[in-house]
């Protein structure tokens, strides 16, 4: 049992308990044994972890410890990097993304991600959503409005906009912008979020509303975020993974790699005596 | 890296640890009050309790400032949240002390002495003693001393028992000391709830250390 459970939980695991393994649902997308190399230098060793459906999942670690390579190996951002050797699997429900048959443009609109610093296309609000299903062939004409409204509506951006969809979309506030970039993905109906440092250009307040809409997102969608901010790790998300040189060292419930982790290289960097 | 922050959780430890040597030395006090019929001994212990009161709230103002403008995780939260606990038990634990003072008032300090207060004074021992290991075992993060003072409850509880049951029938044997028998009963509960308290710091110091929570033995619940 977790000990960094609560009351409620422990009860439920205690009730749930015999079954537990039996209702695991299956993970959406799953590293096995995964190594990347730049050139002759290894950032990644050896990582397992099995991302949960529905989940907020954050990746935390010092810089260079292999947070956001391990996130870009989740949509084959790293393949456009010279030098790069993947060994291993990458499993998207269950099949490998690394095959070679695999179609990066459906990969990636299945698993789309979102930036640090928001790149919105320097074309208008509206365009910048429908470009996305257009495309894909996913929507036109009306349908592709629907499209517009809703995925803007995802990310409460629908009420600012409603008026002023055909602003451009660099004219927008930073948070906007990310929230554009956000709707932008979902226009497309993917699976998975990848978010790496989403609110690291945003002030306070605005990381705060993100963080609200992560949320609320994570209702429909599975979501790894990497994160810099251990705060905002244990405020979003319900599991956590540690990465430090490349290793996963840890990995289970926030709660309780937030107060009581099993690996001391965690406690230190969680408790800011290290990195 | 040795944090500043390191600073101020050590302070807070020593704060806390010296409200405990307070509430310790309160105990002993009572016990003596008692036995040499002292009353100038309880003055000194309701004196002692003035000082337990600010350090009541100096502690708890202490550990929420800590976790207002740190935000501590994992050891440091444990820390800090163990130390809030264990800053009631203390507080409780003197007043048990003070309690146990005013109960000699009514009746043991003024009728002929009776024999019978050396069950209370082995109690006190005991709970003298868990209480300065729990507070050890707090300030040497030392998991065994703190699961020693489990231990050392049970022997309370059965030594409370004994206690009553012994009072109980001597109550009906020697009516005429009916006053100072019932008056041991509340002193052997104050004792017993000492007891109690100081379990409780020797649990918050295992999850202090551990991470573990064994309060209610949930832990090793059926599943």
């Amino acid at each position: 049992m977790s000990p960094g459970a609560s009351v409620e939980e422990r009860h439920a695991e205690v009730k749930t308990a015999p079954s537990q393994e039996a209702a695991a649902p299956a993970a959406v997308l799953e590293a096995r044994d995964l190594n990347l190399f730049y050139g002759s230098f290894q950032a990644l060793k050896n990582v397992a972890v099995a991302i949960p459906p529905r989940t907020i999942t954050a990746f935390i670690g010092p810089s260079g410890c292999g947070k956001s390579t391990i996130l870009r190996t989740f949509n084959r951002m790293n393949d456009l990097i010279p030098g790069v050797k993947i060994t291993g699997q990458v499993l998207l429900y269950g099949r490998d993304i690394y095959a070679p048959k695999t179609d990066l443009a459906t990969l990636r609109k299945r698993v789309g991600m979102v930036f640090q610093r928001p790149n919105p296309f320097p074309i208008s609000a509206f365009e910048n959503v429908a470009y996305g299903p257009r495309v894909h062939h996913t929507a036109r004409g009306s349908d592709l409005a629907g499209i517009v409204e809703k995925s803007l509506r995802a990310t409460a951006l629908w009420e600012d906009l409603k008026d002023k969809l055909d602003l451009p979309a660099l004219a927008l506030s930073p948070e906007q912008q990310q929230r554009l970039c956000i709707s932008r993905l979902l226009a497309v109906e993917p699976e998975i979020l990848l978010m790496d440092e989403p609110c690291s250009a945003l002030d306070p307040i605005a990381t705060a509303r993100i963080e609200e809409m992560i949320q609320e997102l994570r209702k429909t969608y599975s979501i790894v975020i990497v994160t810099h901010n251990m705060q905002q790790a244990a405020r979003v998300s319900s599991v956590t993974a540690y990465f430090l040189l490349g290793e996963m060292v840890e990995f289970g419930p926030t709660g309780q790699i937030f107060t009581s982790p099993r690996d001391p290289r965690t406690e230190q960097y969680i408790t800011g005596r290290f990195g | 890296m040795e944090r500043h922050f390191d600073e101020e959780l050590n302070t807070l430890k020593e704060r806390l640890l010296r409200m405990g040597a307070i509430a310790e030395e309160m105990i002993q006090k009572a016990i003596k009050a008692l036995r040499e019929r002292n009353e100038k001994v309880t003055q000194e212990v309701f004196e002692s309790e003035k000082i337990v009161n600010q350090m009541h709230v100096e502690i708890d103002d202490r550990c929420l400032k800590l976790i207002a403008l740190h935000q501590p995780m994992a050891a440091d939260l444990r820390l800090i949240t163990a130390a809030m606990k264990i800053n009631s038990d203390l507080e409780r634990i003197a007043d048990q002390a003070v309690n146990a003072c005013q109960t000699c008032f009514y009746h043991l300090f003024k009728e002929t002495p009776v024999p019978q207060i050396s069950m209370i004074t082995q109690m006190a021992e005991i709970s003298q003693k868990m209480l300065r290991d729990s507070l050890d075992a707090f300030s040497r993060r030392d998991v065994d001393l703190a699961e020693k003072v489990l231990d050392q409850d049970e022997e309370e509880d059965r030594l409370k028992a004994q206690a009553l049951t012994s009072l109980i029938e001597l109550l009906k044997k020697d009516p005429s000391r009916s006053a100072q028998y019932v008056d041991l009963i509340l002193l052997s509960r104050n004792m017993e709830r000492i007891g109690d308290h100081a379990t409780n710091v020797a649990e918050d110091v295992i999850f202090m250390v551990q991470g573990k929570d064994i309060r209610h033995h949930l832990d090793t619940a059926p599943q």
